[in-house]
């Protein structure tokens, strides 16, 4: 009984949910003049995947949407080597000055972007990294690292110490030890954290905006965002390049969203 | 070697943090006390002049009412809804439950940007959707430019907002209440308690930390979020959405005043520190009574 009143319930609220998401779809499938049609209507007859070849062809989007792989892939890797060692360090060590680390990288999530742009658009411009691929790269794996590690410090510190001690009778060093037992029991929990790494790069605007000034190194929010106020005629095109760019991350969180909702949780929890 | 191990493991880590958070947030403030542009480069030091100058601005005001507003909508909307879902998550009813989870999730899921997209297009006044139910519906005459009014811009992104940031309210909920111990609730059915009184007595007590663990990360993010009204109305029409991280790029960027800028955002951060605090102290001298 329960089931056949609350199943139509939450189908209608899911509907109303991604009606701005469902919206964009639909014109991303679009001819322009039907597109400027007035009244506008869902469903069109000549809807077809044609914007999404003109979006490629008129606009930058295919050197975008490389330049966006790059620094989401490259950033991923990074902060997850960098932020498993810090992790493993937290979960596993006592040491001077712990408690007061933990805190600076808690601190640093409150950091606004805002507050260190423009001595870091400095920093790069005299290094010659600004609008770089490498710049972002180094850019965004430092703003995703501290909950990076908040979320594998927590993963970390779940794993059983006696799986760590087996290993180190067994004679293998600490670091071999993280290696052999402890990642593949955390892998899991790594997934997750790449999934989030991943999506805070390939999603990040603020940064990628104003370090970046060129097609060259240019990502695909930077595109979607300037171009909303340059091009808006072409709202179909725009539209399939938004619908294009956010299939990766659907797809990642449709992959690995338990994990992730579980450690999310856990962390904020603690 | 054995003391040493745990800070060798954190020495990436902190390098990078040091040289692209610390080291910037140190230069900027630095920077706040000087005269500097962007094209003509360091100049004399002002002491609080900088500071001086965005206090005497109006727009400065008027931007810092707006993210107040901003932050205030977007985090109690976003929790009101995210625990309404998370409850009727919580309730399985079978696989539907699980798809329906993901469902909810997606705007949280896709790109901010994709997000500010997406509503601005639903809103245009001509060919947005949402006009031309709100005309089918007989609730305005003609189209109505909903980003394009002074007086409707600033809720509308804060609408938008709303709708990226309740999935993950909603997340955090739904592990909160599956931490609460069945036996409560059998308890108060035993009791013949109702279940709007089991909802005041035992859910909601029991979500209080999670409660306010979202109040300051929504308040802190909604504080800095630039991206929704960057994408969606560039702070106009004439500054009516104005919110303080996109007045720092305002301010740096366009009118090339770094110094000002920089006084600015270090205001903001040190306005979240602040608040960040006494919150944290406040729910703390709360939970010791």
């Amino acid at each position: 009984m329960r089931q056949v009143v609350k199943a139509p319930v939450m189908i209608a609220l899911a509907l109303v949910v991604l009606v701005p998401f469902l919206w964009t779809v639909s014109t991303s499938l679009k001819p322009l003049p039907e597109v400027n049609k007035y009244p506008p209507e869902w469903i069109s007859p000549n809807m077809g995947l044609k914007p999404y070849g003109d979006m490629f062809f008129y606009l930058p989007f295919s050197r975008y949407a490389l330049n966006s792989m790059i620094v989401a892939s490259s950033a991923t890797v990074l902060t997850l080597l960098i932020g498993s060692l810090a992790g493993f360090a937290f979960a596993r060590f006592q040491f001077t000055g712990k408690r007061a680390l933990l805190l600076v990288f808690l601190l640093s999530q409150m950091l606004p972007g805002a507050s260190v742009i423009i001595p870091l658009f400095q920093l790069l411009s005299s290094t010659h990294l600004y609008d770089t691929h490498i710049g972002l790269i180094l850019t965004h794996t430092s703003i995703l690292l501290p909950f990076v590690i908040w979320l594998l410090y927590g993963f970390f510190t779940a794993i059983p110490r006696e799986v760590e001690d087996a290993a180190l009778i067994d004679g293998c060093s600490r670091l071999s030890a993280l290696r052999r037992a402890i990642l593949p029991l955390a892998l899991p929990g790594i997934g997750a954290t790449a999934l989030f790494a991943f999506l805070g790069s390939w999603n990040e605007f603020f940064f990628a905006l104003l370090l970046t000034n060129s097609d060259s190194a240019r990502t695909i929010p930077v595109g979607i965002g300037l171009f909303v106020g340059e091009y808006s005629d072409v709202w179909n095109q725009m539209s399939a390049a938004a619908v294009l760019f956010s299939i990766p991350p659907l797809l990642l969180f449709l992959l690995t969203r338990r994990t992730f909702v579980k450690g999310l949780a856990a962390g904020a929890l603690q | 070697m054995k003391r040493s191990t745990p800070y060798l493991l954190l020495a990436p880590a902190l390098l990078f943090t040091a040289f692209v958070l610390a080291y910037p947030l140190v230069q900027n403030i630095v920077n706040s006390f000087r005269e500097i542009s962007l094209i003509k480069g360091a100049g004399s030091w002002t002491g609080f002049g900088n500071y001086a100058n965005v206090f005497r601005d109006a727009l400065f005001w008027l931007s810092f009412r707006n993210t107040v507003v901003y932050a205030i909508v977007g985090t109690v909307l976003a929790l009101l809804i995210g625990l309404g879902f998370a409850l009727l998550l919580n309730d399985r009813i079978g696989k539907i439950t699980g798809i329906a989870g993901f469902l909810y999730t997606i705007p949280w899921v896709v790109s901010p940007v994709v997000a500010g997209f997406a509503w601005k297009w639903l809103l245009n006044d001509t060919f947005g959707i949402a006009n031309h139910w709100l005309v089918s519906a007989g609730i305005v005459k003609k189209g109505f430019s909903w980003l394009g009014n002074p007086q409707t811009a600033l809720l509308c992104v804060a609408v938008a907002r709303v709708w990226q940031f309740y999935p993950f309210a909603m997340v955090m909920f739904l592990a909160g209440l599956q931490t609460i111990p069945k036996e409560q609730y059998e308890a108060a059915a035993v009791d013949g308690t109702s279940p709007l009184r089991g909802f005041y007595h035992i859910t909601l007590p029991n979500l209080r930390s999670v409660t306010s663990v979202l109040v300051l990360l929504g308040v802190i993010w909604s504080f800095n979020d630039f991206n929704m009204v960057f994408v969606m109305t560039r702070g106009g029409p004439i500054n009516a959405s104005m919110v303080l991280p996109v007045l720092v790029r305002e301010y740096s960027f366009v009118h090339f005043d770094v110094g000002k800028g920089s006084a600015l955002s270090i205001l903001v951060f040190g306005l979240l520190i602040s608040l960040s605090f006494v919150y944290l102290k406040v729910l703390s001298r709360r939970e010791s009574l």
